[in-house]
């Protein structure tokens, strides 16, 4: 049976997401416009792939973000100096930038129990009775006493939380044990060396 | 276009409604219809489904436990599917086929010398892994058996010109390394040791009230039990700004206790001249208490503190994303600031230009840029040879 389109995306160019937010973080000095080009970054490729899917989706993805900044940047009336995203910085090597997320089952859970731990207690109980014991949403409210409305607004917001934690793409900062490379041309200066 | 937040939250309400179990032919026709009206509307469900889809995982850890309850965070670590990876108590403070903590930090440069280089994709990421399962071992370890002694060798982490890393320590803290930095750590069981040997780096503590966190700079102490900050080296003196928490500076009187060889080290003079016209705060004393948000410049003749709103802290610190943020600066100092993190110097040989303000954000490395917008934007003529421009009205 064919994938579907939708799964298709979710497979290919969801899954970079984490690598693409620290691009965008890197390359456009605007950090709280990157969530909102994230988005109209997935639009262009997913409006592409209905046509035809791309054979290489993960430089699809990325030469998609980086047309779209040189796009924006150019469509900008005025250019003041404090918007100076320079257009030769955004063609960094996209492999460079971040190994890619293939860990191992085991790796995942804990990656996600992890997140799981960070959300709010009410939304964490509730996140996990209806997946670890796979209580339904009215199983859920009787067990917590409270209102099924209310589970469904923790199920809301745990889904949220979770996607932030799990892309780990809120707020600008590299994850912890990542190397920055700073001088994207010539990727060997930024390691660190010992001594 | 609605922005990603609405979008957003109408998807999440979508999926939350659909997860409730009641859910009609009409609630999908109504669903398919707000997936079909835009494709923002579209990607931003397919992301959140995926995430909801990944969460059904769990289900391995509610394995062995009664179902309906719902256990203490960081509990899941007990779970029989994590038995295998953990650490017997003894295993951790002797057993000579463990890798000891001095071999964590080295995997750690290893892993960060790996991480750089393109081809290594895979590798660094197992590596740290282990490291990160190491660490969690330890730490339960001591939760259980009490205190674990282990005392590694001092290790050294520098950058190049340009370069910024990111260096994990065993404890759960991170140090982030600027350009042209050094720092040697040293952790103890009782002290945590890190000396500031050159350059910036910004120190982000984890907790431990029974181990103080304590850096280094010449004679003088930074010493900090959980918190967040940076600490620039300058000639004479370094800054300390606060963004987390609190620190107290002070001067090393004891230099036994320092481990190093310098004989005579003074308390701070009272200095009420070194304050100088624009500082609101002196401490003329040997020890200062910084709070979150200010800023502190450390020298010999005393301790200068200033508070700052969070945004110039902020600016201050953007370089951990390869940025420098500017407000208001002179260009004299802005290109000081550039000559740090290239090994092509920029020099100003007009006194008439040095003076001009320059406000923007510019990534660290890249100078020709910042020099494209001097001459755009002020008529500032660059010469430029492989290793320098001379910057000329």
């Amino acid at each position: 049976m064919e994938e579907t389109l939708d799964d298709w995306f979710k497979r290919e160019i969801l899954a970079h997401e984490e690598s693409l937010v620290r691009y965008l973080f890197r390359s456009w000095s605007r950090h709280q416009e990157v969530y909102d080009l994230r988005q109209d970054i997935y639009v262009r490729v997913y409006e592409a792939a209905i046509h035809s899917r791309p054979l290489a989706p993960k430089s699809f993805l990325f030469a998609t973000a980086r047309h779209l900044m040189t796009d924006r940047i150019r469509r900008r009336r005025i250019v003041s100096i404090d918007a100076v995203e320079d257009l030769d910085a955004l063609n960094v090597m996209i492999d460079c930038i971040s190994p890619e997320r293939r860990t191992s089952a085991h790796q995942e859970l804990r990656r996600l129990a992890e997140a799981i731990d960070h959300v709010p207690p009410k939304c964490r109980e509730t996140i996990w009775l209806r997946r670890v014991d796979d209580l339904s949403q009215k199983e859920v409210a009787e067990k917590l006493g409270i209102a099924q409305k209310t589970v469904e607004k923790h199920v809301m917001k745990g889904m949220k939380l979770l996607a932030a934690a799990l892309y780990r793409n809120e707020g600008g900062l590299p994850p912890r044990g990542e190397v920055l490379i700073a001088k994207d041309s010539e990727a060997e200066h930024g390691k660190p060396q010992t001594g | 276009m609605e922005n990603h937040k609405q979008v957003e939250d109408k998807a999440a309400a979508w999926l939350a409604r659909r997860d409730s179990g009641i859910w009609s032919e009409v609630d999908q026709a109504h669903l398919t219809r707000w997936l079909e009206e835009s494709i923002a509307h579209r990607v931003a469900f397919l992301r959140l489904e995926a995430v909801w889809d990944e969460t059904r995982r769990v289900k391995a850890l509610g394995a062995g436990r009664a179902p309906g309850t719902v256990p203490a965070p960081g509990e899941w670590r007990h779970a029989p599917f994590f038995e295998s990876g953990r650490q017997p108590y003894g295993a951790a403070v002797a057993g000579a086929s463990t890798p000891s903590p001095a071999d964590d930090v080295r995997a750690i440069e290893q892993s960060l010398q790996a991480a750089s280089s393109p081809s290594a994709e895979f590798k660094p990421r197992a590596r740290r892994w282990r490291l990160i399962a190491m660490a969690a071992s330890l730490l339960l370890a001591v939760g259980i058996g009490g205190y674990v002694a282990f005392s590694p060798a001092p290790d050294h982490f520098s950058t190049p010109i340009g370069g910024i890393a990111s260096v994990p320590l065993q404890d759960g803290s991170n140090i982030t390394l600027n350009t042209a930095s050094k720092v040697r750590v040293d952790l103890s069981p009782n002290e945590r040791r890190i000396e500031l040997q050159q350059g910036e780096a910004f120190f982000e503590v984890a907790k431990d009230p029974k181990r103080p966190f304590i850096v280094r700079i010449g004679n003088k102490r930074v010493i900090a039990v959980g918190t967040k900050f940076s600490i620039r080296r300058g000639e004479h003196n370094f800054r300390v700004a606060v963004t987390e928490g609190k620190v107290r500076v002070e001067t090393v009187a004891d230099s036994a206790a320092s481990g190093d060889t310098r004989n005579g080290v003074r308390a701070l003079p009272q200095a009420s001249d070194a304050a100088g016209a624009e500082s609101p705060r002196n401490s003329g004393l040997g020890e200062a208490f910084l709070t979150s948000g200010s800023i502190a410049s450390v020298g010999d003749d005393g301790i200068v503190i200033e508070e700052q709103p969070r945004g110039e802290l902020e600016d201050d610190l953007s370089w951990r994303q390869g940025y420098l943020t500017f407000h208001d600066k002179t260009l004299a100092s802005v290109v000081a600031e550039f000559n740090r993190y290239n090994t092509h110097k920029i020099a100003i040989q007009d006194p008439r230009i040095a003076a001009i303000r320059i406000s923007g954000t510019f990534r660290a490395v890249n100078y020709k840029a910042f020099i494209r917008v001097l001459n755009d934007g002020f008529s500032i003529q660059a010469k430029s040879t492989e290793d320098t421009t001379i910057l000329t009205e």
